[in-house]
């Protein structure tokens, strides 16, 4: 379990609590599990695919970003 | 005195003119309520990004080869003059022009002198006082108010920074009215490029940045790849403090205005009184004085 925040300029996206999320690193893409450690990582232009605690699997089309996260907290700030 | 009917229009119309400002006046106060909010929610973005940035620079420990960093000289200036695109709000689009002046004569009077300092206009009311000031605006985007976004916003920050890179300019400023509250603005002008070099905080976001990240590509590279993003950050808030800047001074002014009608129509109510006595009072006058003559 970790809590998700995807963060725009304009509006919170996103928050809540998920299982995994998939991101575009900028050296390819990677997921986040439960107690992975501490990252900070460029974002490219591709798809978030955010599976929640419920399962529910939804996604998010950005033009780029960073992540940040540690002790099961992540946030996305996104273009 | 004033004859009875004249009073009577102008009291209908100072009556009219309260309630076309007593409605600027709500109107103002709605869009001051979203402007807020705008603001409010950029700040988690702008606070994490600069979060980052700082415990990531911090952590460095050479400096980074940065395109936006300072030049020895401040040869070419350019003033970025950010105002409304309507009136009626007191002095909040005068106070820009005149501080956009101020600097001219003042602080780059240098670079005024040999015609190396530059103007863009964001909002119609810039455009318009500089011209009648007889100062040149190099570029201006008079219509930039109607689809505002951070992308919009984003692209014109990136047309900036991209021609400092080029070296067309060495000195970006920033002139627009900071939001304080609904009834107060600050004017300020602000240092938008080269950017100031990043100073790491002591306090409380030492638990943070103690962990030990990874960093994906190199620390390096999210550095260069924030500190852009910063600057858009940096320009949006301007745009966003100068828009909610522009209703508040709006809403204040309008308030004042809805007064002052008030303080109007009642000044004139007393003089409408006053006349309408005194004709009842010689009309009496009349009456006696023709009954008398009658029984004499």
């Amino acid at each position: 379990m970790m809590y998700l925040e995807i963060i725009t300029p304009e509006k919170l996206l996103f928050a809540g609590e998920i299982k995994l999320i998939k991101l575009p690193g900028i050296s390819g893409s990677f997921e986040i599990m439960t107690n992975h450690a501490p990252i900070i990582s460029i974002l490219t232009p591709g798809k978030i695919k955010v599976r929640e605690t419920n399962d529910i699997v939804s996604y998010f089309e950005i033009n780029g970003g960073l992540v940040e996260a540690s002790n099961n907290k992540i946030k996305v700030l996104v273009d | 005195m004033a004859n009875l009917k004249d009073i009577r229009t102008r009291i209908a119309s100072v009556k009219s003119t309260q309630q076309v400002t007593s409605a600027m006046k709500m109107v103002s106060a709605a869009k001051l309520r979203k402007a807020q909010d705008a603001i409010i929610q950029m700040r988690p973005y702008a606070e994490k990004l600069s979060e980052i940035l700082t415990s990531v620079s911090s952590n460095l420990s050479s400096d980074v080869d940065n395109k936006y960093a300072g030049r020895k000289t401040e040869g070419k200036i350019l003033i970025i003059a950010i105002t409304s695109n309507r009136g009626l709000c007191g002095g909040f689009n005068l106070n820009v022009v005149k501080r956009t002046t101020e600097l001219l004569t003042v602080n780059f009077k240098e670079q005024a002198k040999k015609n190396n300092v530059d103007i863009f206009a964001i909002g119609k009311k810039a455009v318009d006082g500089l011209k009648s000031k007889g100062i040149k605006v190099a570029i201006s985007y008079p219509d930039f108010y109607d689809k505002m976004t951070f992308a919009t916003v984003s692209e014109i920050a990136q047309t900036i920074m991209d021609s400092y890179a080029h070296g067309d300019y060495d000195h970006v400023e920033l002139v627009y009215n900071q939001f304080k509250n609904a009834a107060v603005q600050n004017l300020v002008n602000e240092q938008f490029l080269p950017v100031k070099p990043i100073k790491p905080e002591i306090s409380k976001s030492k638990s943070s940045s103690n962990l030990s990240y990874l960093f994906e590509p190199s620390m390096q590279d999210i550095v260069v790849t924030i500190i852009p993003q910063s600057l858009k950050i940096q320009f949006f808030k301007a745009i966003l403090d100068s828009v909610a800047a522009e209703h508040g001074a709006r809403m204040t002014a309008m308030h004042k205005a809805t007064d002052n009608a008030f303080e109007l129509i009642r000044e004139l109510k007393l003089n409408y009184n006053k006349a309408r006595q005194a004709s009842i009072t010689n009309e009496i006058l009349e009456i006696v004085s023709g009954a008398n003559a009658m029984k004499g």
